[in-house]
Parts: C-alpha cells; sequence; structure tokens
C-alpha cells in the first residue's frame, strides 16, 4: 500500500445464490481524491459498497484499510429521522452526556465548526423533516463527518437535489478532500463524475470495466461504452403504419409540472410504440404521470383521449388509459384474491361494463378468454399470490386487455420476469400497438426500448432534450443522451 | 326500562350460558383436510360462515344440553331479538370493515334516528311515515361521516369517532335529555313492527331480510365487489380506476341506513324513545364483525358470520344466567368470547401467511 492509500480492496467476489454480483472487483481509494464510481443498475456497484464499508462479507478478495481508516457511508436513501430535531439526527449512536441526561451543549459545541465546514446554517432545534432535502442531504454528511472518517462513501447523494445543491455538493467535496479525506462517490450522472471526481472506476457485470482512470483521460461516451460494453446492438425498428388521419391519442403542448417538469411537448398517435427515458428525477415518470392523471399540471395543455388532462386516475381510466405499474404488488393487484377478480377490476368495477350483478359465470368466462390469449398459466379461480411472478404480471396485462384501451401506459413491465415472460410482454405491446392503441413505456432496461420503440423520448432534468429514433436508437445512444448537461445548466 | 334492565329482566326470565369461541371452530375449519380441499370451489362465502355458524350451534347445544330450558321456543326467540338491533348495525358494519373503514358513529346514529322519529310521532306525523325519514336521516349521518372523511383526510376511524359523540349529543339535545314518551301506542306500527306477526318478533323477520339482502350485495353485486377490492388493496384500486371516494360514501351510508332501520325498530318496540339508548353498540357490531370473520384488514367480510358473532356475543351474555354466574360477570364474559376470537383470527392469519 502506498502511503496515502486510505483502502485498497482486490479480486472481490461475492455472490448471491447462483448469481454473481462481483466476479474479482478491485479499487485503490486514495486520500484527498474524490473517486467516482459508476456502472449500469445490476453492475455490482451497491455490493462493492457494502463490502468496502463492512456491512458485508465478501466470498474471496481482500480488504486492507490504513491504520485507523474510520469509514462513513451516506446512503442512497436518506436514513434520518424525520420527527426528530437537527441536533438529535447528528449524534443517533452515541450523544454525549452529562448526569444520564443527553449534553446539548456538548453536542452543540461539536456539531458547528462541522455544519459551518459544510455551509449548513440552521437552528440545530428545528425538525429536521422541516428542512429542504438537500439540507437534509448535508445533515446526513454532517453526521458521517462527525465520526471523523478517513473515507467518505457518497451512494448516489444527487439524485434527488435541484442544481444548486450540487454546486454546493461540489463545493463541500473540495473542502473534504483537501483535508486528506478519500471520498467514493457512487452516481449515475456522468456530467458530474466529470465535474467533481479526479478518477473513475467503471462495473460492468460484477467486473471493473475501466480502473481508477483520471478524469483528464476519459470522456462521457467513452464511460458509457466502458458500462454497456461490446453487447450486440438491436437493428433498428421499421416504422409502423401510423393512423395518421386520427388525431392522436396523447397530446402534451408546453407543459409544466412545478419542480418538475419543463416546457414539455411531445404526442403519441395510434398504433405508435414511444419510449420515455431519463436518470432518476429527470422528469420521464413524471410525464407518465401526467397521462395517468396523477399529477397536477401547472401550466401546458394536455389531451388524453379526446378529454382533455385527466384529472385523476379514474378520469384517466375512464379516457382509455390502461396503466402497467413498475410495483405491480402495490399498484396492479390484489394478491389475496383471484385471478377473475383481479382481471375484472378495471372492465366491471371501474367501468361498470357487465352491469350491477352480472352472472359470475359471465365474468369468469370472459376472464378465461383473456387468459388463454396472454398463456396465464393459471384458471380463473387460482389467487393471485399462487402465480410466478410473470404471470402476474400477465394478470395485469389482463385486467388492462379487458378494457380495450386506447392508451397504454407501461412503467417498467418486465422487471423481475423471467426473458421468455419478457418476450412474451413484448409481443403484446406490438399487438396492442397493431391493434390501434397509443403505447406509452418507461424502463429501467435501456435493452427493452430499443427493442420496442419506434422513437424514444430523452429526458434531461424535466426536459425533453432529445428525440432518438432510427439507427440512433441503441442502448449506446440512449445512454449517452440522458447524460447530455443541461443547456441551461446555470438553473 | 333501559336496554340495560332489559337485558337483566331477559337473562333472568330464560337462564342461559356460553363460552363460545368461534375463532377456535375455524381453526378446526382451517386444519381439517376435508375443509380445505373445498378451497378451489367458487362459492367462497359458504365456507367463511361455516366456523362461527357451527359454533354458535356448539355453544346453543352446550347450554340447552345441561339447561333443557334454554332451547324453548321463546327463550331462543328472546335471545336473538335482544342482538337484533347489534345485528342490523354489524351488517352495515360489514361493509365499512370490508372497505378498511370503520364507523364508530352507528351508536350516536342510533340514538339521533330514534330521537327523531320519537318527536315526529308525538308532534303527530302518521308513525308509517316517520320511517323513512328514520332512515333518510341515517343514510345522511353516514354520508356525513364519509365527506368529513374524505375531505379532512383523514381515517374514518377518528372522524367517527367525533361524530359519535356529536350524532349523539344532536340526539340528547333534541331530546331535551328525557325519554320521549307519549306517543300513540295503539297505532299499527307499534302493534305490528312492535309484535310478533307470525310468532316471531318482527325485528327478526326485517333482520332475516337484511341478511339476504347484503349478503348478495356483498358477494355479488357491482358495489359488494368494489367494496372488496378497495379493502383488498386501496392503491390497485385506485390505479385501476375504482371510484373509492363514491365507494366510501355508498358504504358508509349502507351503514347509517341498517343502523337507522334498527332505530327504527326499536321505537316500534319500546314505544319510546330514549336518547341514551344503544351506548357501546359500536364496539358490540365491530365485534361481531370480526368473530364473525371479517378481518379489520378489509379485502373480505360477511354479513351472516357478523349476525350469528352478534348472536354468540347475545348466548354468552344470557347463558351465563343459567349457570348462575352473577350478572356482574356479563361484560367479563363478553370481553373474553372477543379476544378469544380475535385471536384465533390473527394467529390464523399468520399461519395462513405461513402456507403461502
Amino acid at each position: 500500500m502506498a502511503h496515502d492509500d486510505i483502502l485498497v480492496a482486490e479480486e472481490l467476489v461475492k455472490s448471491y445464490g447462483g448469481v454473481r454480483a462481483l466476479d474479482g472487483a478491485s479499487i485503490r481509494l486514495r486520500g484527498g481524491e474524490v473517486h467516482a464510481l459508476v456502472g449500469e443498475n445490476g453492475a455490482g456497484k451497491s455490493t462493492l459498497v457494502r463490502i468496502l464499508s463492512g456491512t458485508l462479507g465478501a466470498d474471496g478478495g481482500t480488504v486492507r484499510a490504513a491504520k485507523d481508516a474510520r469509514i462513513a457511508v451516506v446512503s442512497q436513501e436518506l436514513s434520518l429521522f424525520p420527527d426528530l430535531t437537527v441536533r438529535e439526527n447528528l449524534f443517533p449512536q452515541h450523544p454525549p452526556l452529562r448526569l444520564g441526561l443527553l449534553d446539548r451543549s456538548a453536542m452543540d459545541r461539536a456539531a458547528r465548526p462541522v455544519l459551518a465546514e459544510l455551509g449548513l446554517d440552521v437552528d440545530l432545534r428545528t425538525e429536521l423533516g422541516e428542512l429542504p432535502l438537500a439540507d437534509q442531504q448535508l445533515t446526513e454528511i454532517a453526521r458521517a463527518l462527525l465520526r471523523r472518517p478517513k473515507l467518505l462513501i457518497l451512494d448516489e447523494p444527487t439524485s434527488a437535489l435541484p442544481a444548486a445543491a450540487v454546486d454546493r455538493l461540489e463545493r463541500v467535496l473540495r473542502t473534504l478532500t483537501d483535508r486528506g479525506i478519500a471520498v467514493l462517490y457512487v452516481t449515475h450522472f456522468l456530467d458530474e463524475v466529470m465535474r467533481f471526481a479526479q478518477r473513475v472506476t467503471v462495473l460492468r457485470d460484477g467486473l471493473v470495466a475501466l480502473a481508477g482512470a483520471e478524469r483528464a483521460e476519459v470522456d462521457v461516451p467513452e464511460l458509457v461504452s466502458a458500462m454497456l460494453g461490446g453487447r450486440p446492438e438491436q437493428p433498428p425498428r421499421r416504422a409502423r403504419s401510423l393512423a395518421a388521419d386520427r388525431p392522436p391519442p396523447v397530446v402534451l403542448s408546453q407543459v409544466d409540472v412545478d419542480g418538475r417538469l419543463t416546457d414539455v411537448t411531445f404526442t403519441v398517435r395510434a398504433g405508435e410504440v414511444v419510449g420515455v427515458a431519463g436518470l432518476q428525477g429527470a422528469g420521464h415518470l413524471d410525464a407518465l404521470a401526467v397521462v395517468c392523471g396523477r399529477t397536477a399540471v401547472s401550466g401546458g395543455r394536455v389531451d388524453v383521449g379526446g378529454r382533455g388532462l385527466p384529472r385523476s386516475l379514474r378520469d384517466a381510466v375512464r379516457a382509455g388509459v390502461a396503466f402497467v405499474p413498475s410495483d405491480r404488488k402495490r399498484y396492479g393487484l390484489m394478491v389475496d384474491r383471484t385471478v377473475w377478480e383481479n382481471t375484472t377490476a378495471v372492465s366491471w368495477l371501474a367501468l361498470g361494463r357487465g352491469g350491477i350483478a352480472p352472472a359470475r359465470s359471465e365474468l369468469v368466462r370472459r376472464t378465461a378468454e383473456l387468459t388463454e390469449r396472454l398463456r396465464l398459466r393459471g384458471g380463473p379461480y387460482d389467487l393471485v399470490v399462487r402465480l410466478s411472478g410473470g404471470n402476474q404480471q400477465k394478470v395485469v396485462f389482463a385486467k388492462w386487455l379487458a378494457t380495450e384501451p386506447k392508451i397504454v401506459v407501461l412503467d417498467d413491465p418486465t422487471r423481475g420476469v423471467d426473458v421468455g415472460v419478457r418476450a412474451e410482454m413484448h409481443r403484446i405491446v406490438g399487438e396492442l400497438a397493431a391493434g390501434g392503441a397509443a403505447v406509452l413505456i418507461a424502463s429501467t432496461d435501456l435493452a427493452e426500448l430499443t427493442e420496442v420503440c419506434d422513437r424514444v423520448l430523452v429526458f434531461v432534468r424535466g426536459r425533453v432534450t432529445e428525440e432518438v429514433r432510427g439507427e440512433r436508437l441503441t442502448e449506446h445512444g440512449l445512454a449517452v443522451a440522458m447524460q447530455r448537461p443541461e443547456v441551461t445548466a446555470s438553473d | 326500562m333501559t336496554e340495560t334492565e332489559r337485558a337483566v329482566d331477559d337473562a333472568e326470565r330464560a337462564r342461559e350460558q356460553g363460552g363460545g369461541q368461534s375463532g377456535l371452530a375455524r381453526w378446526w375449519r382451517r386444519l381439517t383436510p376435508s375443509a380445505r380441499a373445498l378451497e378451489p370451489v367458487p362459492r367462497r362465502w359458504v365456507r367463511d360462515e361455516f366456523g362461527v355458524l357451527l359454533v354458535l350451534g356448539l355453544l346453543i347445544a352446550g347450554i340447552g344440553i345441561p339447561y333443557p330450558d334454554f332451547l324453548d321456543t321463546n327463550n331462543l326467540l328472546s335471545t336473538a331479538h335482544n342482538s337484533v338491533y347489534i345485528s342490523l348495525m354489524a351488517c352495515g358494519m360489514v361493509f365499512a370493515l370490508s372497505m378498511r373503514e370503520v364507523d364508530l358513529s352507528v351508536g350516536g346514529t342510533y340514538a339521533m334516528c330514534l330521537v327523531v322519529g320519537a318527536l315526529l310521532i308525538r308532534d303527530g306525523t302518521p308513525p308509517w311515515l316517520a320511517v323513512p325519514v328514520m332512515l333518510v336521516t341515517g343514510i345522511a349521518l353516514g354520508v356525513f361521516n364519509a365527506l368529513v372523511t374524505t375531505l379532512l383526510a383523514l381515517p374514518s376511524f377518528i372522524v367517527t369517532l367525533g361524530t359519535l359523540m356529536l350524532f349523539r349529543g344532536v340526539g340528547l339535545a333534541l331530546a331535551d335529555g328525557k325519554q320521549i314518551t307519549d306517543l300513540p301506542l295503539d297505532d299499527s306500527f307499534f302493534t305490528f313492527a312492535g309484535g310478533d306477526p307470525g310468532g316471531v318478533p318482527f325485528a327478526l323477520w326485517v333482520l332475516l331480510a337484511v341478511i339476504v339482502l347484503l349478503s348478495v350485495v356483498l358477494s355479488r353485486t357491482r358495489f359488494g365487489a368494489r367494496v372488496r377490492a378497495i379493502g383488498s388493496n386501496p392503491d390497485a384500486a385506485a390505479f385501476s380506476g375504482i371510484p373509492v371516494v363514491r365507494t366510501r360514501i355508498q358504504a358508509l351510508a349502507l351503514s347509517g341506513l341498517t343502523t337507522a332501520c334498527a332505530a327504527a325498530l326499536a321505537l316500534a318496540f319500546y314505544g319510546a324513545g330514549d336518547p341514551t339508548l344503544g351506548q357501546g353498540y359500536e364496539l358490540q357490531a365491530i365485534a361481531a364483525c370480526i368473530i364473525g370473520g371479517t378481518p379489520l384488514a378489509g379485502g373480505r367480510g360477511s354479513v351472516v358470520g357478523a349476525v350469528a358473532g352478534a348472536m354468540i356475543l347475545s348466548v354468552v351474555a344470557s347463558g351465563l344466567v343459567f349457570f348462575e354466574v352473577p350478572i356482574n360477570w356479563t361484560s367479563f364474559a363478553t370481553g373474553g368470547v372477543i379476544l378469544v376470537a380475535v385471536a384465533a383470527d390473527s394467529a390464523l392469519r399468520r399461519t395462513g401467511r405461513r402456507r403461502r
């Protein structure tokens, strides 16, 4: 170990069940440097972080740390207590005591210099939940710093932050590295890597694709190539025949949503499959929420199914919107009920087709038709909870297919299903479009977007920055477009 | 005569006992292979009530064998009649609980409807015409509960805790804190609806009709299916476009309606409007639902089970007299029945989850 090394990990291996999360990953973290760690979802970033911080044991490999190298982690999800004061949040484990009571003045004496260093000027008696998100994040960093770490791990700290807070974070990182602290900075935002980091390591499929390269030696396209590797690209889609004469079922025109979307304009025509892509918080999911009637719009014009802006989920459903959510157990299914009760939840219960008291045999018969069409393994009377994940997702599709929707909104429709079911879902999406539905899809799996979409709208910080189609519709093309720093980044 | 006096009176006139544990019967049902084999059969509701009805039967047999007087028709009818008001409330409460709402206000609704009806009749309204006014009052109070719950975005538990006292307070104020008497007791309303046509108290005929009607509504109609869908997964229901707010209004209005129905029958039977009547009925109605297999977590419910639950409470209370348990132990025994039933229910749910 060189004298300025804080932590050196070599050839780390970790498997979960049969899945190799890490397959010989190494990283060297030096004092006084911000070292960025990037990679796709599932590349092994979180596993590496947990091994380095000591909360997870590796199956193989070594981790060597400098003497007295304390490590502090600021995690992806804030792990703070919103109902406690800032002061109480800063000392969660061993607060200073006097006569068995909390010693507030000692707490304040310890906390003030750290908060000053971070530029966080708040009353320590404030309840944490009343602070803006950016200040909560700084509080969490302050809590980590109070443990006087030699290595600070920041796990995707900026995904929820506004641009100004990111600038502040940049200054904070500089202060820390000036003091000789090593920072491991995990992120999806490659422009931040270029701004903050001295070095960058790219993980791909549990392996190091790029090891501790100096920032000056790389650029964003190179990082994207390292993240995606030499995966064979799909052939570009041929255009579908679209019903151009009919008015498009989905129209958004200069739509603003406070703090989330700015001047978003797009249409989806009948028979078209349009993807939306973006990094976390980029606004692509908010656009879906507008179409589904889940978000109040502060400006612009929206028309969904010829009925204007849907004011509620129910409004959207009545306008002909079908919504397949990413969290199907929470938003899509009644898992403790039978298949037929789930498949009739929209057509009968929401839209009233079948009347007040239809014969149960009729409801079951309609369900059987759908399950056959979707090749769902399970009968109408089976409890949904007993089906496999892929078949559960088919039940969600079935309940919407029963309504013959005009607009189909899909959020990560193939998450957690196997490749066979994934291919079937894509076939169904194609059939829906061929049948005249307008399909809008978001996915964390970029390959999925390139496979099913005619074109993909790329969102960056609340704006549509690019429309990717034709030969440029590749994983690589999308990943680069999602990273493009916004023109007006100074807001 | 207040209901406490009536209960004591009935209990002494009869002399019965209990010790019922519907939950245990449901254990038995779940653990018996033949019952498990019925699982995929679509007629779920038949199965759901089996356990609680079995317990009710065992309880009656358990008292009737050592004390054959208990099985006397008049005694059985009066025991059933004792539970009729709570049974009716429980029939409506099943809908609220099935969609994860609670209507704690039924005791207050009951008293207020009773007073409204009694005042109208005393002031010269034909009694049969006062009945629809009472029913509409009950519906209106239920709608009020639902609207406040929706507008304040509060749990209905909290809202109806407030309106429980609010409604009873209105009843007390309208009645000036006194019983409303001087009603025309020779009117056919009091002689027929308060009497025993065909040898059976009129209220029991009404209860029977309500059981049949609401069982079908809950298990077979769109409204009932919406109620159960919302209780099963409120988020998924909203994302499916099911009108959650409207269904909540309808369910709580139904709870108010069955309560008003109980109030009208009580007025006919007692021949007086007592604003202090029905204290604590809300908790007994909820207990009856839970004993009858309607979980607080919602998603399913049983009208028949709820009535059987109310009957079990009534049989236990009157059975204590037969076993010469002092009357002051009635509450103790009732509480014991509720605890055993609820404990068995949650234990069942845990084993059910493990099986999955």
